[in-house]
């Protein structure tokens, strides 16, 4: 997929109709918990094949930071 | 006291007929606005006609089996017509008995997809926090008495509402941070159009206290989609008069 149609989708698994960019901050975001946290290692699992651990995510501070991960 | 208002907007699966029925018109008459989906138009008409407050009934036709995964963006789409919801009842199901050497895969599957899978995608729509109000907000799903203890022949019907049963009590705890609440209830045989002759003669002699009614179960789904259940989640309660 392309990165505009990873932050579509990001949308849905972060449960939020706000518009996300490359920069957004995943601290910044109200929705990120940790439901956010594992709906995000099914998504890049499922689409990407890539599969993240909790540890991973402390490298991790921006939507960009998942695309990179995914390698889109 | 329970009672709802107006603004406080309630899913019910199963509206036109049965438990579903008897939900919706008794959310209706306790406040609450009712969404009520069903396969047959004229009778979830004949459902609303009984409505205490009709100006606050919505029917909406759906078969919930045909398209599954698009449950979640049905449930998205109602809540741009609508508004978001304070809770949902799941009442949709098919009953049927299956001894083993009758079970068939594709009438297994059709029961699944009804009684089990339709009510999963149904909740992962709902739980969507941008669909529901948040902590508060409910969810109830109709399962079995079947699900838990059952009789020969229940085959297909029993794994459904036992697959039900436990995931439920799984999505209960993963939302349990957010405040939504999921619970089942499980009676056994109810009076409505689903019992027909063939289990009514089965369960001649097995009910101490006769067959359950409608507004039976009705009366606790409510109080568990009510603020005065909000300490209770994970739960399934069996409805069944005591029997053996």
């Amino acid at each position: 997929m392309t990165r505009d149609e990873f932050l579509i989708q990001m949308q849905d698994v972060l449960q939020t109709d706000d518009t996300l960019t490359a920069e957004t901050s995943l601290d910044d975001l109200a929705e990120w918990d940790s439901l956010a946290m594992m709906a995000t290692m099914a998504f890049l699992d499922k689409n990407f094949g890539v599969k993240v651990g909790l540890k991973d995510f402390i490298e991790m501070s921006t939507i960009g930071d998942l695309m990179a991960k995914a390698g889109v | 006291m329970i009672s709802f208002t107006s603004d406080q907007r309630f899913i019910v699966t199963g509206a036109s007929s049965g438990i579903g029925e008897g939900v919706a018109l008794l959310l209706n008459e306790l406040g609450a606005t009712v969404i009520g989906i069903g396969r047959n138009q004229e009778r979830l008409e004949g459902m609303k006609a009984k409505a205490k407050h009709p100006e606050n009934v919505f029917l909406e036709q759906k078969d919930l089996a045909e398209d599954i995964p698009g449950l979640p963006a049905y449930v998205k789409a109602l809540k741009e017509k609508y508004g978001k919801f304070q809770g949902m009842a799941c009442c949709a199901g098919l009953s049927g008995i299956m001894p083993l050497r009758a079970v068939d895969y594709d009438a297994m599957q059709k029961m699944f997809a009804v009684n089990y899978f339709a009510h999963v995608f149904m909740v992962k729509g709902f739980a969507d926090k941008r669909n529901n109000n948040g902590a508060g907000s409910a969810i109830v799903c109709i399962a079995s008495r079947g699900g838990v203890r059952t009789d020969p022949g229940m085959t297909s019907y029993a794994g459904t509402k036992g697959a039900l049963i436990a995931t439920m009590q799984s999505i209960a705890k993963e939302l349990a941070p957010t405040g939504l609440r999921v619970n089942c209830v499980s009676p056994a045989l109810i009076q409505t159009n689903m019992a027909d002759e063939t289990s009514r003669q089965y369960a001649e002699g097995k009910y101490p206290m006769g067959l359950g009614k409608v507004s039976d179960v009705a009366n606790m789904v409510v109080y568990l989609l009510a603020e005065q259940s909000r300490w209770i989640s994970g739960q399934n309660y069996v409805m069944d008069c005591g029997m053996a």
